[in-house]
């Protein structure tokens, strides 16, 4: 490789190695959707390396074997597609990839290198059908470059072999001087040239969808919030820079900051295990309406926030933004009703959707974000309903010293009191750290007392647990913090940056947000080169979804639109009067005016050009008689019997025809050595001919 | 006359497969609405465009001579040029087939490159496996540049005829009968010949190689010797094809062409007599290319016999 690097490309390297990369790009296209499976994703690697050194070697017999192989193949591929075990694109991606390597091994003939084209642009395809990821586009701007390359340089070597005989072409095939740097740049441009016509295709034809054969989405592992906690885990808390929520504030926050301190809450915990938190029990039910905030008027800071969530983070759970989620709608953009309620809720409140696809989802929740102060709680009493049940459980074998210290922060207190002081103790007397106790007999007193350092839940979980042994309704609340800005305009909420904060219940205001972890801490601080990059890739990718993937028949509409108003807008200014838009005019009718004279000057070039090209050169009218004249005596020596030789000259015919000796010579003259030859002369030549045929024909006397 | 503008497009193999996928995939975006798949239709369409645009940028402004052969025989190989120009000043043309169309004669060529503004010809062989004229009616530019998807070809106007000459056959012996008439002949007046015409008085300041010593030895004076004028050996070649067709009048006609060869070769002059035409005798390469070419368009029948040259030695050409 290395050598043929450095001395040029033959075209017949070229052009092998243009079809493997190409067949490697579409390969690369239905790798990405990860549906592959392992063993055909590291058989193909193999096969092209091992194609590329011993392919030449394998013997002709072993054909046979191949194709038995291929058979049974399809024969068990076709059969998981019958009983439901695989996926028919699945199936058909899988087979065309083995198909492709076959071909990759038997690269004899055009027909060969053909058939591995277009069984990579089916293998393209097929990739094109189970994946819609940022890394099928790179595959596909490979695959178009290298394609073009290959188709071209294809047609130019069996090209040349047809043209000139295996013998006429070896050395032109061997010849470094044909696949220069300089065609393949060329054929990169006209590459180059075809995406931005694929583009322009794209975006105009009609998104008329009939979706019958529309391929169902495909599950994926679930891996978001859980509904427990477990504080007794070893190890460090670590920074995962996958994008787990992207979100798009209505209105934008004030001053559009780079980080975003919301939190999105997902849902509550209340069951204390011992060493954690779970979920309570109980079924969801279906939530037609969302109930209002007690003792508050709606609408006093509304917030909207479309939230997407990505397919690996979305577990059932509707994540809300910090307020009193007041509606969660599911409707894409321009569809004016879900056909299907998705929304539930548990006996905590907490939201859920159904049903769960594993897919990435889009839904818009608007909240009041008018959140109530320290003061308004205070004095709203201690008479709480007895659905809080499970929110004043304080664990039998909560340690004194527990009960002890929130007696000593918030006892005697007004609630509202008693929560923010122990939420400022918490935040400021104790130390966040990554590092995780691991199996301690009692992580809550492990952690006030002994390590006096610990993560968000430890922060969230004593508060709970202080509050609930003040008698005051409270519980642990999972969720992420922050946002991260992107150049996409929207926030990415990331996997690192799941949080856990504090729910307390206070009267006519129901469960109000406090979170003891020190502001600093929240969340994560993801600063690296990886973190950075990966919010980068996550930016193009939505980029890619937004314009690509998700457009649509009314994305079409609206960009057709844009584009009307577009060219409206400047139809209204050039038909303005005055100030820039009389400049504009001006300008515009220059340009159209110098246009229609260039083009004027190429439409009368093509023309003449034409006119040089196709016609041959304009008879004068002396020799459009003498060609008149010519035909003229042919037909009379025809019909006197005497038919010209096909193809004999007029001086030929003259040897046969010697009574037409003065047509041609006044022919030959006019037609070729110019002359006057009048109508009246084409007359009388013609009636001498005549007669002269006649006594030809008729014997001396006859009448 | 067949105007400039006129293109045939034709699909390759690879073409129709290309079209026959394009389609499919068409087909499958609009029922799936997958924006992939309108993408690599996308990127498929837009290579046919492409592909349309450059290979009629390649035809555009190339015109092709044809260059005949001087002589060409029946079975035996002749070589015909087509020369091709680039009448762009700055578009090369790549992968362009000349060949010819409509006519009698199969042949083409191939030019991987056909640089701006340059000529470049390209030959190829044809044999005609009969006498006669072959008529050549255009010339056809094809290309699959640059993808081979289609093949778009452009006619050219370009008639022409070749006059292909009999098939070459070893003559037959020469007949004892008409030997007796060979040879050189003089002609009984002074010339240039090797026979003696008479002998007379050598004038003053005349060559001295036209001393004849011995008479004037004898005569006591210098005798001069005057030659002969010698005429050439005249053959006529006969050929009555009045009651020839098929097979028989080809083996008569090659059997005329290879006499009328044989004695143009030996210096003879040759006349040439079929049925319904006449060529007076003559010698040298004129002659030979105006008697192949009478009897590369000879063709049975004709009304009147043949009429011999009564000066000449007569070979009758029997069938």
């Amino acid at each position: 490789m290395s050598w043929a690097f450095a001395r040029g490309w033959t075209l017949l390297q070229a052009q092998r190695w243009t079809g493997t990369l190409t067949a490697t790009f579409a390969f690369a296209a239905c790798a990405v959707s990860g549906e592959l499976g392992p063993a055909l994703i590291g058989l193909f690697p193999l096969a092209v390396l091992g194609s590329a050194f011993f392919a030449e070697r394998v013997p002709r017999r072993l054909d046979l074997a191949w194709t038995v192989l291929l058979v049974a193949v399809l024969v068990v591929l076709a059969g998981q597609v019958v009983a439901g075990q695989l996926d028919i694109v699945l199936a058909a991606a899988r087979f065309a990839e083995l198909l492709c390597i076959h071909r990759l091994w038997h690269r004899h003939t055009e027909r060969d290198e053909l058939i591995l084209l277009l069984l990579s642009l089916l293998m393209l395809c097929a990739g094109a059908a189970l994946t819609a990821e940022l890394s099928f586009a790179f595959a596909f701007f490979g695959f178009a470059i290298s394609g073009t390359w290959a188709v071209a340089l294809t047609h130019l070597r069996f090209a040349i072999e047809a043209g000139r005989g295996p013998a006429g072409s070896a050395a032109l095939l061997r010849s470094r001087r044909v696949a220069t740097p300089a065609l393949l740049g060329a054929l990169g441009g006209l590459a180059v040239l075809g995406l931005a016509g694929a583009a322009l295709v794209f975006f105009v034809f009609p998104r008329v969808t009939i979706g019958g054969l529309r391929r169902a989405s495909r599950p994926s592992p679930v891996a978001g919030l859980g509904d427990r906690v477990d504080l007794s885990r070893h190890g460090v808390v670590a920074d995962d820079p996958r994008v787990a929520l992207r979100v798009r504030l209505d209105p934008p926050p004030a001053g559009e900051p780079r980080n975003l301190a919301m939190h999105w809450r997902a849902r509550s915990l209340s069951r204390w295990t011992g060493h954690g938190w779970a979920a309570q029990e109980g079924g969801l039910v279906q939530a037609t309406r969302l109930p209002r905030r007690p003792g508050s008027d709606r609408g006093s800071d509304l917030l909207s926030a479309g939230i997407e969530v990505v397919g690996t983070f979305a577990d059932g759970v509707v994540f809300t933004p910090e307020g009193w989620p007041l509606s969660v709608d599911f409707r894409r953009p321009g569809f004016s009703r879900d056909p299907v309620e998705r929304l539930y809720r548990n006996a905590a409140g907490d939201l859920f959707y159904q049903p769960v696809s594993g897919n990435d989802l889009t839904y818009r929740v608007a909240v009041d974000r008018g959140a109530p102060d320290v003061r308004s709680m205070r004095g709203r009493g201690r008479n709480y309903p007895v659905w809080l049940k499970a929110d004043l459980e304080v664990p039998l074998n909560l340690d004194p010293r527990v009960r002890a210290l929130a007696e000593r922060l918030g006892g005697g207190k007004d609630p509202a009191d008693a929560a923010a002081a122990i939420e400022v103790w918490l935040s400021t007397a104790l130390r966040y750290t990554r590092e995780l106790p691991g199996e301690v007999e009692d992580p809550i007193a492990d952690f006030l007392f002994a390590r006096r350092a610990g993560h968000c839940e430890l922060f969230s979980s004593a508060m709970v647990l202080m509050m609930r042994s003040l008698g005051i309704p409270a519980r642990n609340v999972t969720g992420y913090f922050g946002g991260r800005g992107t150049d996409a305009g929207y926030y990415a909420v990331r996997a690192g940056d799941a949080h856990s904060w504090v729910e307390v219940y206070f009267p006519e205001a129901g469960f109000v947000l406090f979170d003891p972890t020190p502001p600093s801490a929240r969340g994560s601080v993801q600063e690296s080169a990886w973190a950075r990059l990966l919010l980068a890739w996550d930016a193009l990718q939505q980029r890619w979804r937004a314009v690509i993937v998700d457009y649509d028949l009314i994305a079409q509409a609206q960009a057709m639109r844009r584009v009307g108003q577009l060219l409206s807008e400047t139809g209204r200014r050039l038909a303005g009067k005055g100030g820039s838009a009389g400049r504009l005019r001006a300008i515009a009718q220059g340009a159209l005016l110098a246009l229609m004279a260039v083009a004027l000057v190429l439409a009368v070039r093509r023309i003449r050009g034409r006119e040089r090209i196709g016609r041959p050169a304009q008879l004068s009218g002396d020799q459009r008689r003498a060609l008149r004249l010519w035909r003229a005596a042919k037909a009379r020596l025809r019909e006197a019997g005497i038919d010209p030789q096909p193809g004999a000259t007029p001086r030929e015919l003259l040897r046969t025809a010697p009574a037409a000796r003065e047509v041609i010579e006044v022919y030959s003259r006019i037609r070729w050595g110019g002359g006057a030859l009048s109508a009246g002369q084409v007359r009388a030549l013609l009636r001498q001919l005549d007669s002269r045929l006649h006594e030809r024909v008729a014997p001396p006397g006859a009448p | 006359m067949t105007p400039a503008w006129k293109r045939r497009l034709v699909f390759t193999r690879m073409g129709r497969w290309y079209t026959a996928l394009t389609i499919a995939i068409g087909l499958a975006a609009t029922n799936t609405g997958n924006n992939l798949l309108y993408l690599v239709l996308g990127l498929l369409l837009a290579s046919i465009v492409v592909s349309g645009v450059l290979s009629e940028q390649s035809l555009k402004g190339v015109r092709v001579e044809r260059r005949l052969p001087a002589v060409a025989n029946a079975g035996q190989p002749a070589l015909i040029g087509l020369l091709a120009r680039n009448g762009k000043r700055r578009a090369p043309s790549f992968s362009l087939e000349v060949r010819e169309a409509r006519g009698d004669v199969d042949g083409r060529g191939f030019l991987v490159l056909l640089p701006a503004w340059q000529a470049a010809e390209v030959a190829y062989r044809f044999v005609p496996l009969r006498r006669g004229v072959h008529r050549f009616e255009q010339i056809e530019v094809a290309t699959r540049a640059p993808f081979g998807l289609f093949e778009k070809s452009r006619p050219l106007d370009a008639p022409a005829e070749l006059v292909v000459f009999p098939r070459q056959v070893p003559p037959p012996p020469a007949a004892s009968r008409a030997l007796a008439r060979e040879g050189e002949r003089p002609q009984d007046r002074i010339g240039l010949g090797l026979e003696a015409h008479s002998l007379r008085d050598h004038r003053p300041g005349e060559d001295w190689r036209s001393i004849h010593w011995r008479s004037s030895a004898r005569a006591g004076r210098l005798i001069a010797i005057d030659r002969e004028q010698e005429r050439r050996k005249r053959v006529c070649v006969l050929l009555d094809q009045r009651a020839l067709a098929g097979e028989a009048l080809e083996r008569a006609v090659e059997v005329a062409a290879a006499l009328v060869t044989r004695e143009l070769d030996s210096g003879a002059e040759v006349a040439l007599a079929v049925a319904g035409g006449f060529l007076p005798a003559a010698s040298g390469e004129a002659q030979r290319h105006a008697a192949l070419r009478m009897l590369a368009l000879l063709q049975s029948g004709g009304s009147a016999p043949p009429q011999a040259d009564p000066e000449a030695s007569l070979l009758e050409v029997r069938a």
